[in-house]
Parts: C-alpha cells; sequence; structure tokens
C-alpha cells in the first residue's frame, strides 16, 4: 500500500519576521510539503489568502508573524491576529477544524522557533488527517493561486 | 389646574387627601392567568387597611390579567383601585379607549407610566408600542376630564373625571432633574404622584424640599413610597439590580446582620421607622406601601405605625 | 449609511443548497464600510461557502462580483452577465439592494446574505452606533442633537424614565441612556431649560406607521 503522501502546509510569513526560509527546506522532505507566501507585513493577510489555500488543498494554514511590539508597521501583526482569529471561526462554522489555521510570532532570525511551530503544526495533522475539502486539482502542486475573482 | 383646587372630590383617595389626612395605598400584582379569585384573596389581606390599592399594568413586561379586569373585581369587594396603566402596549387608541371604559366601570384613579421595557419580561420577542409617553398620557387623561376632549380634539359623549397619578422616583439619574422632572408632571395633568421605594431619608428629603421649594408640594399630593425588606439577600439584588433604587449601607448592613427568621422583622422595622419620618416631613401627604408579592404585611405595617383607623370617607351620590 | 452583518454561513448554507450554480454578488458602499458585503467579503464567503460543500463531499460552483451599489439600477445592471450564468444570486446588499436586484432580475431566485440592522455611524475602528430610523419629521434640533425617538428604548419624547443606571440604558448596560446624552449635551450649549418644554405627542405619519414611503422629485425626471 502506497504511503500517504506527507501533508500540505502553507506558511504566509512576514518578510520581516523571516528572511531565511532554510528551516522550510529542512521540514519540507520528509514530514511535510511546504508552499511558502511571502508578505511585505503580515498585516496584508486578508481572509481570502488563508481559505483558498485551504480550497487549493493545504491540510494545514500558518502564519508567521513578528513579535508584538515589533511590527514595523506598527500593527499589522495585530491586525494579522485578528483575522486569523475570525477565519478560524469561519473553519469550525464550516466543519473544517480551526485547528488547522493558527499564527506564530518569530523574532527574526528565529529559526529554532520555526522549526518548532513547523513540527506542532505537523503532530497536530497527524491527529486531524488530511483537509476534507481538499480535492484533486492542478493548484496543489503548483502552490497557491493567486486570489482573485474566480 | 391641580387635583387640589378640584371642588368636588373625584374619588375615596382624592378624598382623603384633600381633607388633610395622611393616605395610605398599597399594590397588588393580578395573577398570571384568569382566575380572579387571587384577586378577591389579595383584597381580603387589604380591606380596612388602605384608602385605595394600586393594580398594576403587565408589571415588568411579565402577562398577567389586565389592570382594568382586576380593578374591577377589586371594584366589587369595596376596595377602591388605582389603576395603572402604562404606554408600552397600546397605542392612544386603545389607551383613551381604556380609560372611558374603565371610568365607565367604576374606576376613578388612574397611575400614568412609561412601564418597563418588554426585554425584562415574559415576552421579550413582541414588538412595543410607546406611542405617547406617560407625560402625554397625563395630559391626555387631564385634558379628557377637564375639557372632555380626546386627543384628537372630539367631544367625549362623558368624560372620564379621574384622579391622576404620576410615578416620581427621586433617586434616580440624573438627580439634579428630578425636581424638573416632578413639575413637569404636575404640569401635565398630574394631581398626585407614588415615588419609588424611600430607603435614604436624607436624599428623600432634599427632594422634598427642593419641591417645596418651587411650590410644588402646593399642587400635588406626594406619597412616598416604602418597601419592607425580607432578606439581606433581596436587600442587596434590589440595590445592585433594580435601576433607580438607593438602598444606603446603614440599611444594607442592619439587614445583614439580622439572622435569618429576624431579616424579615428587622425589615419591617426599617419600613416602620421611614414611615414615621415621612409623617413628619412637610409636603408628603401619604405613603404607597409596595410589598412585593407579600401583600399580607400591610396591614400588620399599617397597624404598627399607628395609621389605624383609616378614615372612610362617603362620596355623595355613589 | 446603513449598516448589517453577515448570516451565519449555516443558515447561508441551507438558503443555497437547492442552487448548482450561485453568484454572490457584494456591494461597494454602505455594507463594505460595515464589513459585512464588500468584495473582500464576497471573496471570503465565495471560499467558504465551496469549502464547506466540499466538507459535505458536494460541489458548488460559486461566483463572485461587486458592483458600486446595489441601490442603483445603473450599477445592478453591470451583474447581468453573472446573473445569466447562475441559478440563484446571493447578495451581500442591504435588504434594499436585495429587493433591486430582485426586481431587475425578476427570473431569478435572488437571496439576502446580510441582515439588514440599521442606520448608523462608524464611531470608532469596528463600531457601529444606530442613529437614526427614519421618521420622516426630524426634531434634533429640540433635543441638542441626540434622537430620544431612535437612540431611546422607549422613544420618550419626555424623558429620562428612571431607569437608566450610571448613564446607561436599564435595557443595555453598553446603550448609553440617550436621555443622559440629551441632558449633557443641552447643558453644554446653555439650553437645559428647553427640558422644561412638554413635547406633544408625535405624529407618526411621515414614519413607517404610514405604510412603506415613497419621493418623488419632479425636478429631477425629464
Amino acid at each position: 500500500m502506497p504511503a500517504a503522501p506527507a501533508p500540505g502546509i502553507t506558511v504566509l510569513h512576514c518578510i520581516n519576521a523571516l528572511t531565511d526560509v532554510a528551516a522550510f527546506a529542512l521540514h519540507s522532505t520528509e514530514n511535510a510539503r511546504i508552499h511558502a507566501v511571502k508578505l511585505p507585513c503580515s498585516g496584508m493577510t486578508r481572509d481570502i489568502f488563508l481559505l483558498k489555500a485551504f480550497e487549493v488543498g493545504a491540510d494545514a494554514v500558518v502564519l508567521f508573524t513578528c513579535p508584538e511590539g515589533a511590527c514595523r508597521h506598527l500593527d499589522g501583526n495585530i491586525r494579522a491576529w485578528k483575522r486569523v482569529e475570525r477565519v478560524r471561526g469561519i473553519l469550525d462554522e464550516i466543519g473544517l477544524s480551526s485547528r488547522r489555521l493558527s499564527a506564530f510570532s518569530i523574532a527574526p532570525g528565529d529559526q529554532e522557533a520555526v522549526s518548532l511551530a513547523l513540527r506542532k503544526v505537523v503532530s497536530e495533522l497527524a491527529v486531524l488527517g488530511p483537509n476534507p475539502a481538499a480535492r484533486a486539482c492542478p493548484e496543489i502542486t503548483s502552490g497557491l493561486t493567486s486570489a482573485t475573482t474566480s | 389646574m391641580s387635583g387640589r383646587k378640584i371642588a368636588e372630590p373625584l374619588s375615596r383617595l382624592h378624598q382623603t387627601l384633600a381633607g388633610g389626612d395622611f393616605a395610605v395605598t398599597a399594590e397588588c400584582g393580578p395573577p398570571r392567568g384568569a382566575n380572579q379569585e387571587v384577586v378577591l384573596r389579595k383584597a381580603g389581606t387589604l380591606q380596612g387597611y388602605v384608602d385605595a390599592v394600586n393594580v398594576t399594568d403587565n408589571q415588568t413586561a411579565i402577562v398577567r390579567m389586565s389592570s382594568i379586569a382586576a380593578c374591577t373585581h377589586l371594584l366589587h369587594t369595596g376596595l377602591e383601585p388605582v389603576m395603572q396603566m402604562v404606554t408600552r402596549d397600546r397605542n392612544r387608541i386603545a389607551l383613551q379607549s381604556d380609560i372611558m371604559g374603565a371610568y365607565s366601570l367604576g374606576i376613578k384613579n388612574i397611575l400614568c407610566l412609561s412601564g418597563d421595557h418588554q426585554s425584562f419580561g415574559s415576552q421579550p420577542d413582541s414588538m412595543n408600542v410607546f406611542d405617547i409617553d406617560s407625560m402625554h398620557l397625563l395630559r391626555a387623561v387631564r385634558t379628557m376630564r377637564d375639557e372632555g376632549l380626546d386627543m384628537s380634539g372630539f367631544e367625549l359623549d362623558g368624560s372620564p373625571c379621574m384622579f391622576i397619578g404620576a410615578a416620581a422616583n427621586p433617586f434616580a439619574d440624573p438627580f439634579e432633574y428630578r425636581v424638573i422632572r416632578l413639575a413637569k408632571k404636575i404640569e401635565a395633568g398630574a394631581d398626585f404622584v407614588q415615588t419609588q421605594c424611600v430607603y435614604n431619608l436624607p436624599r428623600f428629603r432634599e427632594w422634598v424640599r427642593l419641591a417645596r421649594e418651587q411650590g410644588l408640594t402646593e399642587q400635588v399630593y406626594i406619597l412616598a413610597g416604602v418597601t419592607p425588606l425580607k432578606s439581606a439577600r433581596m436587600a442587596r439584588y434590589m440595590s445592585t439590580r433594580v435601576a433607580g433604587m438607593d438602598i444606603p449601607e446603614e440599611v444594607l448592613g442592619r439587614m445583614a446582620g439580622a439572622p435569618g427568621q429576624q431579616a424579615a422583622a428587622e425589615g419591617i422595622q426599617i419600613c416602620l421607622q421611614t414611615i414615621e419620618e415621612l409623617r413628619e416631613m412637610e409636603g408628603v401627604h401619604g405613603v404607597h406601601i409596595m410589598a412585593i408579592e407579600s401583600e399580607e404585611t400591610v396591614g400588620e405595617i399599617v397597624a404598627a405605625a399607628g395609621l389605624l383607623p383609616r378614615p372612610v370617607p362617603v362620596l355623595p351620590g355613589r | 449609511m446603513i449598516v448589517g452583518t453577515q448570516k451565519p454561513i449555516a443558515e447561508i448554507k441551507a438558503m443555497v443548497k437547492p442552487y448548482r450554480r450561485l453568484l454572490v454578488l457584494g456591494c461597494g458602499t454602505c455594507v463594505k464600510t460595515c464589513f459585512a458585503g464588500g468584495e473582500d467579503e464576497v471573496l471570503a464567503l465565495s471560499s467558504a461557502l465551496r469549502l464547506a460543500f466540499r466538507v459535505d463531499g458536494e460541489e458548488i460552483d460559486v461566483k463572485g462580483q461587486t458592483v458600486e451599489r446595489q441601490c442603483e439600477d445603473e450599477f445592478i445592471q453591470e451583474a447581468a452577465g453573472g446573473v445569466a450564468h447562475c441559478d440563484a444570486v446571493l447578495s451581500l446588499a442591504c435588504g434594499a439592494g436585495v429587493q433591486a436586484v430582485a426586481r431587475r432580475y425578476p427570473n431569478t431566485p435572488v437571496l439576502p446574505g446580510v441582515n439588514t440592522t440599521f442606520i448608523g455611524v462608524r464611531e470608532g475602528q469596528g463600531l457601529f452606533t444606530e442613529e437614526c430610523i427614519g421618521c420622516g419629521n426630524c426634531v434634533l434640533a429640540e433635543f441638542g442633537g441626540v434622537c430620544p425617538i431612535t437612540r431611546c428604548a422607549k422613544r420618550l419624547l419626555n424623558g429620562p424614565c428612571g431607569g437608566s443606571r450610571n448613564g446607561k440604558c436599564e435595557v443595555n448596560p453598553d446603550t448609553d441612556c440617550a436621555w443622559q446624552l440629551i441632558i449633557d449635551r443641552l447643558k453644554l450649549l446653555g439650553q437645559l431649560d428647553a427640558l422644561r418644554t412638554y413635547r406633544s405627542p408625535r405624529d407618526w405619519r411621515p414614519g413607517i406607521a404610514g405604510g412603506p414611503r415613497r419621493l418623488v422629485r419632479e425636478d429631477h425626471i425629464i
């Protein structure tokens, strides 16, 4: 029986929090497939980015932001966390677990924290299983499509 | 024009007040059903102790037998009702209609109120009316009585010559406006007012003083409200949850200090002491005893306060 | 502006279930400002609905479009193409917009995705408050610019009622007592005497009590 495919995790990150994505590569090979989305500030996160990631097959979505008080754009990270909370509510409402969406604040360059966060998400996914709303579509292999009117 | 200048007393309550006697009124809540026996039973406990009995109108927005019907049952026992009427549930058409009907049934006293919001009651899902407010209702009854006209200016076939009352709350926010509001209610048509229950005597005294200064105590009969506290819990609940209620620490302390069964007795003691002070106040013409769900204590209080026997004025031709 | 909130997804899902192809139609004016039905909300809701149906093992074709305003026909007509290719429209406009769309496209079911609530203002970040009920005869001049008909739970014209506590309404401790606000404002304006005046009963005919209203401006009809 073929091994179950490694879970797909879409990672949105603020380029101020994370400049080095080496940690992703580390995880990408064995226990997860990671699609990274760069944002100039985590405050640019829109609800649709998070939801669309699930539509195109992500099993989990993670957002990395700057720590509280350290956002270069003052409150971008606060806005991002609030939007994440809102979308988590939507996920629960539609029957997709809110546990599939999480946010972490990362001090710049803290690779260890990134690894820790990703490991957490992977172990969470071991319990949750694959995204029940995923369907086979070309976007899964090529990454996120652009979030415009469908 | 106020009730004090009317030549003939409009009701037994009016006659008692006009005669200079310290009046006593109490309250009767109708049943949550069609069982008039409840009304008759409550009336039985009040006979001989009061000059008139307020009958509430779906108080706290809880659906009960109508005030007009319960008042009519009371009339048959010989007690004189004060029909409470709120503007929450009926528009000006229905209100005027009920005023005429009530008077035709022999109801001679009315208390005009806005009413508690329906969100507090048993039907919070209902639409409220509030077509007019209590001030408008006072003016409407006054105009019907003194000019024989309804709110549309139509000449009535038979005027409801009622003794008109309003509620007054010396303890509500904002304090500085409370006497202005009393003046406004008198001008709109109030012959008498019944106040929210008094626990804070100094504050009440101040309100009466301000009213007296403006000549208002010469224009309206003031009946001060009292409610005997039954327990420390009741006192605390009323103090924190009921708006416009001022219960001083001293009173809360007395209730908290009285153990178990003695709490109710302490509550009555406080009530009696309050009544004694009210009788001494110039400008206070009576007491309105609101013994919530313990109407049987009214007689005990009236007797212990030395307010017996009640004068029983007989109105000519009635 | 008109304020509304998006209906719960479960309710929307039940409403759109009979339809295979859905057009989610947003409005770029009032409902955008209160985050109920603008372009962002159209995108997010469309995505959420597709996901919701897929979780149930079903598919629904959801397309989204946002027009400037759904209360004007010239903008509604821009959606003609999208409407032609759907089985139902889920309008995220206020109730007026939903009805206008339904009038323009009477052969397509037009469903409301938003609960329209009130005419109000943005009082602060994420905070919208009801200010006006459209009574048809504005008397704000008499009350220091605070409307007792909208903001007093009992519509008192000769308030306050005595139920307020610390300046808050007895019905909701988060709501300011309108009459406290009126008194405070009249004090600032030096017009506190106005409160001694008896305000007569209101004529409700200019308001909704007289039936749904109409405005005809002959000077704008050619």
